[in-house]
C-alpha cells in the first residue's frame, strides 16, 4: 500500500463500509425475520429486532422435509455443474483454438441459447421429459440446467482460453501430441481458475432455479430446495417469517461454498479470463 | 490461432487436419445435442405457434396466418414493454459496470484486508430472487418502508415518492433493485481482472509520475477495455429478456408501467390463456434480442478475428 | 500461418454434427399436444391390476390436506383395488402447471379450479368430463346449495363438483377504532362518507388496500357495480346477451371510485402494495387503517395471524347500499363452493374418480371442514362460529351472488378486467376509456368486429 495516501485510505475503508451495509442489510433482515413470529412481523415495525427471537420457524422448516429438498438440490447441481463444466470446456477449446469456416455460425447458436426466454421452452420441455419418462424424476432437471448455462459458461470461458499463450501448444504438438491430448494436458489444467469461475456461476444461477423444478417434478419426495417456501404459502395468506427462514437455511450452503470456493474463483478471473 | 505450424511436414500436417476435425466434431457435438434441444427446438416450436391461435390447452391449434404479427405490430404495451426493456439495458449498463468497477477498484486497493468485504459484497447475487423481491417491497413500504421513513428522518421528505405504485417511478424502483442484486457479478469480474494486471506496470508508472487517477484512467481502462465489452455485452442481454425481480415485484404494473418483453409473454401465454399471441411475443422478444446481440458481438471484438 | 484447407474440412464437420443434431430432434416432434398420452400421470400404468387415480389439490395450508387425506383413506378402505395419489401443489404455481400438462395432454384424473371462466376454458378444450350424469343419479346435485352449481355449469351440464368453502367480500373495520371517533358500523353510504372524511382528518387511511395484486381492487368496483345496477348488467354484457361493458352503468362505477380515490379513501401507494405479503393487513393490525374490503377468508386468516385483533377488534359489514342505487343491497359479491373438482377425459376410471370426490364432500367431511372454519356448499350447513354464521346468513339472504369477474370471464378478458381497474384505482384511465377498453376486447374476443 502506498503509505503517502493515509487520507485515500480512510477514503476507500469508509466507502468500503458504506457499501457493506448496502450490500449486507438486506442479508441481515432477511434473517432476522426468520426470527419472528408471524404476528410479530405484521404487528410491530418490519424493521425492529426480533423482541423474543424463536426458533421455531427454523425448526418447522427443518422438521420438514428440508433435508429431502437440500439433498435433492445437491446432487441436481452438483451433477449439472460437473456437466456444464465439462460440455463447456470442450466446446471452448474448439471456439477459442480452432479454426474453421463456419465457427462465427456455429458461435451465432451459442448466443441463441443466450437470449432466448427460458419460458419459452416450458411446454416442448414438458412434452420430452413426459416422452422418455424422465417426468416427476430429479434427474429431468439436469438437461434444461445444462442446456441453459453452457451457452454463458462458453462465452466466458472462450475468451478465458484465448489468453492461454500459443508457446506451450506449439511445444506439445512438436512433440506429437494430437488435439486431445494438448486439451487434455494443457487445456484443463491451465483453465483450472476459469472453470472454477464458471462452475459457481452456475451453481450460484441453479441453486435458486424455480420454473424448470415447479414443472419437472410434481411429488414433495422430488422437489428442489427453491419449491420449499411454497410449502409455506396458502391461497391467501404466506407465512412470511417462515418462508425467511426457509431462505436462509437455502443461502447457507451457497454462502458456505462460496465462502471456500471464492480463492479459486477468483484467481480463475485473474488468470486472464474476459480480458479481451 | 492456428492449427499448425508452418515448419511441420506436410504429411503430419494433414494427419492433424483429420485429428482436429474429429475433436472439433466430437467436442462441440454435446453442446450442440443439448442445444438443439432445448434451444433450437422450442424455438421452431414457438415460430410455428406465432402463426396459430390456440389457448394452449385445447387439442387444436387454429392457423391464423400473419394475423398475430399485425396485432402485434400495432400492440402498444408490447412497445411500451420494449421500451421500459431499453431504459433497464442502458441504466443497467450506466449503473452496474462503473459501481462495479468502484468496487472491484475499492478491493484491489484494499487488499487482504478487505477479504470479508468481497464475501459480503457477493451476498445479493446468492440471494433468491423471490427473497429480494419481498425484501424490497417491505423497504418500498409507504408506511412502514425502511427507504421513506429513512429520507424523512433525514429530512428529505420531499424526495419520498410512491415507489411501487406511481407509474412514472415504479420502473426505476425496480431497476434500483436489479442493479442491487448484479452488481456483486461484474464487481467480481473487474476485480479479477484488475489482479491480473501486473504489479510491475503500476510501480513502473508511478515511477513516470502517474498519479492515482492517470494510472487508472490511462493504464487500467485500456487494458481492460474487453473485459469491460464482455461485461457490457453480458448485462445487455441479461437486461434485454429480464424477468425475475420484476415478476416478483409488480407482475409489470401497475398498468403495465413495468411491464418487460418477457412478463408480457409470460402473460399472454400462461395468465391470459393465449399461447399463439404470447408465442409471438417469445418470437419477437427473441428475434429483437438475436439482432441486438449480433451486431454488438460483429461491432466488438469476438467476430473480428483479426485483432488480436 | 492459417491452414484453410483443415477449416473448411473442420468446418464441415461441424455444421454436419450440428445439423444432424437439430433434424433429429426436430423430426419427431410436433408441438401440438397428444391427446391421452398413455404414458402420463393420468393413466399410470396399472400394476397389480391396481386402478390408479390420480388427484391435484391446492390446500396446502393445515387443515386443508388433511381433509383430502382423511376422505382419501375411508375410500381406499372401502375400495381395495384403487389406489389414489393425491399432490398438494401452491396456488399460484399450480395455474402454470395445470396449462402445461393439459397442453402436453397430460392432466391428473382429479384436478381443481375456481369454476367460471377458466373452467368453461377447459370445457370447450375439451379437457373436463361431463359430470350431469353422476350429479343426476339419485339426485346427488340437490345435496348442494344452487349457487354453487351456477359456477360450475355451462351449456346446461354440470362439469364440476362444488367442495371447499364459500366466501363473499365483506367490509371490514375495526370496531374500537369507529368507537374511538365516535362512528357508526359503516352500514350506510353516508356513515361510511363520514368515516371516510374522519379518518383522513386524522391520518389514519379509511381503507386499507393492496392493489398490486389487482382483484383486491377490484372487488370495490364489483360492488359498486352491483349497488348501482344489479348483477345483470354484468352478466348481459359478459354473456354478450344484449349488454355492453359500456353501459353506463360500469361508466358511473369507475367515476364513484375514482372519486373515493381523489377523496384519499385508500391507503397510501396502494397499486404498489402486495396482498400476499401482508401489506394490507398490516395497516389495518397497526390501526393504520380503519377498513379493507376483502374476502370473508379474512376472518381465519385474521384469527391465524393476529388472535388478539381477531378477538377484540374485527368485526364486518356488507357493503353499504348507493342512495341512488338499482342493485339490491343483499347482493353479495363472492363464490359459493370452490374449490370445484372436475374429472378430465383422460381419466381411465371416471366412475371410481366420482365415487372418490363424494367421499371428498360427504357428511363427515362436511362436519369436519365446518370444525376448520370453513363453509362447505352444502344445503343447511350451520356452525356455531357466529362470524362464520353471519357469513352463512348473507349467503342465504342474497337474491344473487356474482361470481368475482376475473373468475367468471373468460382468463383472456379477466386480464383485461383487472388491467383496467388497478388502471382506474392508479387514474391512469379514464372511466369511459377503461369501459371501451374492456367492451373492445369482448368483442375481439368474440369476434363482433
Amino acid at each position: 500500500m502506498n503509505q503517502r495516501a493515509t487520507p485515500r485510505m480512510a477514503m476507500i475503508w469508509f466507502l468500503a463500509i458504506v457499501w457493506v451495509l448496502i450490500a449486507g442489510t438486506p442479508f441481515v433482515f432477511m434473517m432476522m425475520t426468520g426470527f419472528k413470529a408471524q404476528f410479530e412481523l405484521l404487528t410491530n415495525p418490519v424493521w425492529a429486532l426480533p423482541q423474543q427471537p424463536t426458533f421455531e420457524n427454523f425448526l418447522t422448516v427443518v422438521s420438514g422435509k428440508f433435508f429431502i429438498f437440500l439433498f435433492n438440490s445437491v446432487l441436481v447441481v452438483a451433477v449439472s455443474v460437473m456437466l456444464i463444466v465439462i460440455i463447456s470446456a470442450m466446446a471452448s477449446y474448439v471456439f477459442a483454438r480452432i479454426r474453421f469456416r463456419f465457427s462465427n455460425v456455429l458461435f451465432a447458436l451459442i448466443v441463441a441459447g443466450l437470449v432466448i426466454p427460458i419460458h419459452v421452452t416450458l411446454i416442448p420441455v414438458y412434452l420430452l421429459t413426459i416422452s422418455i419418462g424422465l417426468y416427476d424424476q430429479i434427474w429431468a432437471l439436469v438437461g434444461p440446467y445444462v442446456a441453459f448455462n453452457i451457452p454463458i459458461s462458453i462465452f466466458i470461458l472462450t475468451e478465458f482460453m484465448r489468453q492461454i499463450p500459443g508457446e506451450l501448444e506449439d511445444a506439445a504438438r512438436i512433440d506429437g501430441c494430437g488435439p486431445m491430448r494438448v486439451f487434455f494436458q494443457i487445456f484443463l489444467p491451465l483453465s483450472r481458475p476459469g472453470l472454477a469461475a464458471i462452475a459457481i456461476f452456475s451453481a450460484v444461477a441453479l441453486w435458486n432455479e424455480f420454473v424448470f423444478a415447479f414443472v419437472l417434478t410434481s411429488s414433495t419426495n422430488n422437489r428442489t430446495l427453491p419449491l420449499a417456501i411454497w410449502e409455506y404459502q396458502g391461497e391467501y395468506s404466506a407465512n412470511i417469517p417462515l418462508i425467511m427462514s426457509v431462505l436462509t437455511l437455502s443461502a447457507l450452503p451457497l454462502i458456505v461454498a462460496y465462502l471456500f470456493g471464492q480463492e479459486g474463483f477468483v484467481k480463475g478471473m485473474m488468470a486472464g479470463a474476459l480480458k479481451g | 490461432m492456428t492449427t499448425s505450424t508452418s515448419s511441420t511436414p506436410p504429411k503430419r500436417r494433414r494427419r492433424w487436419r483429420t485429428e482436429y476435425a474429429l475433436t472439433a466434431f466430437l467436442f462441440l457435438l454435446p453442446t450442440f445435442i443439448f442445444l438443439a434441444i432445448f434451444v433450437v427446438w422450442p424455438i421452431a416450436a414457438s415460430i410455428q405457434l406465432s402463426f396459430t391461435e390456440w389457448n394452449g390447452i385445447s387439442p387444436t391449434q387454429k392457423p391464423v396466418g400473419g394475423a398475430n404479427w399485425v396485432r402485434l405490430m400495432s400492440d402498444g404495451v408490447f412497445w411500451r414493454a420494449f421500451r421500459n426493456n431499453l431504459v433497464i439495458v442502458v441504466l443497467s449498463i450506466l449503473i452496474q459496470l462503473p459501481i462495479g468497477m468502484a468496487l472491484a477498484v475499492l478491493l484491489d486497493r484494499g487488499g487482504r484486508k478487505f477479504n470479508l468485504f468481497k464475501t459480503v459484497y457477493f451476498f445479493p447475487l446468492l440471494m433468491s430472487t423471490v427473497a429480494v423481491g419481498i425484501l424490497f417491497k417491505y423497504i418500498y413500504d409507504p408506511q412502514f418502508g425502511m427507504l421513506t421513513s429513512g429520507l424523512r428522518a433525514l429530512g428529505l421528505g420531499f424526495l419520498v415518492q410512491d415507489w411501487l405504485g406511481d407509474t412514472d417511478v415504479v420502473l426505476f424502483s425496480v431497476i434500483a433493485v436489479i442493479c442491487w442484486q448484479f452488481i456483486p457479478f461484474y464487481m467480481i469480474i473487474f476485480y479479477a481482472a484488475l489482479t491480473g494486471i501486473p504489479a510491475e506496470l503500476r510501480e513502473a508508472a508511478f515511477i513516470d509520475g502517474a498519479t492515482e487517477s492517470n494510472y487508472f484512467w490511462r493504464i487500467v481502462l485500456p487494458l481492460l477495455r474487453g473485459t469491460i465489452s464482455t461485461a457490457a455485452v453480458l448485462s445487455l442481454i441479461g437486461s434485454l429478456k429480464y424477468f425475475d425481480l420484476i415478476w416478483v415485484m409488480t407482475e409489470g404494473g401497475p398498468t403495465n408501467a413495468s411491464e418487460l418483453m418477457a412478463t408480457y409473454m409470460y402473460k399472454k401465454a400462461f395468465q391470459s390463456y393465449e399461447m399463439g399471441y404470447g408465442s409471438t411475443v417469445a418470437t419477437a422478444l427473441f428475434v429483437i434480442v438475436m439482432v441486438i446481440a449480433l451486431s454488438v458481438l460483429f461491432v466488438t471484438r469476438r467476430f473480428s478475428e483479426e485483432n488480436e | 500461418m492459417k491452414t484453410r484447407k483443415t477449416s473448411t474440412f473442420v468446418s464441415m464437420m461441424a455444421l454436419l454434427a450440428a445439423l444432424t443434431m437439430i433434424l433429429s430432434a426436430c423430426v419427431p416432434a410436433g408441438v401440438a399436444p397428444q391427446p391421452a398420452a398413455s404414458d402420463g400421470a393420468a393413466a399410470p400404468a396399472a400394476t397389480d391390476g391396481e386402478k390408479v387415480i390420480t388427484m391435484w389439490h391446492i390446500q396446502t395450508t393445515e387443515p386443508g390436506p388433511q381433509l383430502i387425506q382423511q376422505a382419501v383413506d375411508r375410500f381406499m378402505a372401502d375400495n381395495p383395488g384403487v389406489k389414489v395419489e393425491v399432490e398438494a401443489l401452491q396456488n399460484d404455481p399450480f395455474k402454470t402447471k395445470i396449462k402445461v400438462a393439459m397442453g402436453a395432454g397430460n392432466p391428473p384424473c382429479i384436478f381443481p379450479s375456481w369454476g367460471g371462466g377458466p373452467l368453461y376454458e377447459y370445457v370447450k378444450s375439451g379437457q373436463v368430463t361431463d359430470l350431469t350424469p353422476y350429479m343426476d343419479a339419485d339426485n346427488y346435485k340437490d345435496r348442494f346449495v344452487p349457487a354453487s352449481l351456477s359456477n360450475v355449469t355451462f351449456d346446461d351440464k354440470i362439469w364440476g363438483v362444488p367442495v371447499e368453502n364459500s366466501a363473499v367480500a365483506v367490509l371490514f373495520y375495526n370496531k374500537p377504532l369507529f368507537e374511538q371517533y365516535g362512528l357508526n358500523a359503516p352500514a350506510t353510504w353516508d356513515d361510511l362518507m363520514v368515516a371516510i372524511e374522519t379518518f383522513k382528518a386524522n391520518d389514519i387511511a379509511p381503507f386499507a388496500l393492496a392493489n398490486k395484486t389487482k382483484w383486491t381492487g377490484s372487488m370495490y368496483f364489483m360492488y359498486l357495480v352491483d349497488r348501482l345496477g344489479g348483477p345483470e348488467v354484468f352478466k348481459k354484457a359478459g354473456t354478450r346477451t344484449g349488454g355492453t361493458f359500456e353501459d353506463p352503468v360500469f361508466i358511473e362505477a369507475g367515476k364513484r371510485l375514482q372519486e373515493l380515490v381523489n377523496a384519499g379513501a385508500f391507503s397510501e401507494g396502494f397499486n404498489g402494495l402486495d396482498y400476499d405479503t401482508g401489506q394490507s393487513r398490516q395497516l389495518m393490525y397497526a390501526g393504520k387503517a380503519a377498513m379493507e374490503l376483502m374476502g370473508s377468508w379474512n376472518i381465519s386468516t385474521a384469527k391465524g395471524e393476529n388472535p388478539e385483533f381477531y378477538e377484540k377488534n374485527l368485526d364486518f359489514v356488507a357493503f353499504p347500499a348507493l342512495p341512488d342505487g338499482k342493485g339490491d343491497p343483499n347482493n353479495v359479491v363472492g363464490t359459493v363452493g370452490d374449490n370445484f373438482y372436475s374429472i378430465s377425459p383422460t381419466c381411465a376410471y371416471p366412475e371410481e374418480a366420482f365415487k372418490l370426490l363424494q367421499y371428498i364432500i360427504d357428511d363427515e367431511s362436511v362436519k369436519l371442514r365446518g370444525e376448520a372454519g370453513k363453509i362447505p356448499p352444502v344445503k343447511g350447513f350451520t356452525t356455531d362460529d357466529p362470524m362464520l354464521q353471519k357469513v352463512i346468513g348473507m349467503i342465504e339472504a342474497a337474491p344473487s351472488v356474482q361470481l368475482w369477474y376475473d373468475q367468471y370471464l373468460p382468463p383472456e378478458l379477466g386480464e383485461v378486467h383487472k388491467d383496467t381497474s388497478q388502471a382506474l384505482f392508479g387514474l391512469s384511465m379514464t372511466p369511459e376509456e377503461a369501459a371501451k377498453a374492456q367492451e373492445d376486447a369482448a368483442k375481439k374476443f368474440y369476434g363482433e368486429q
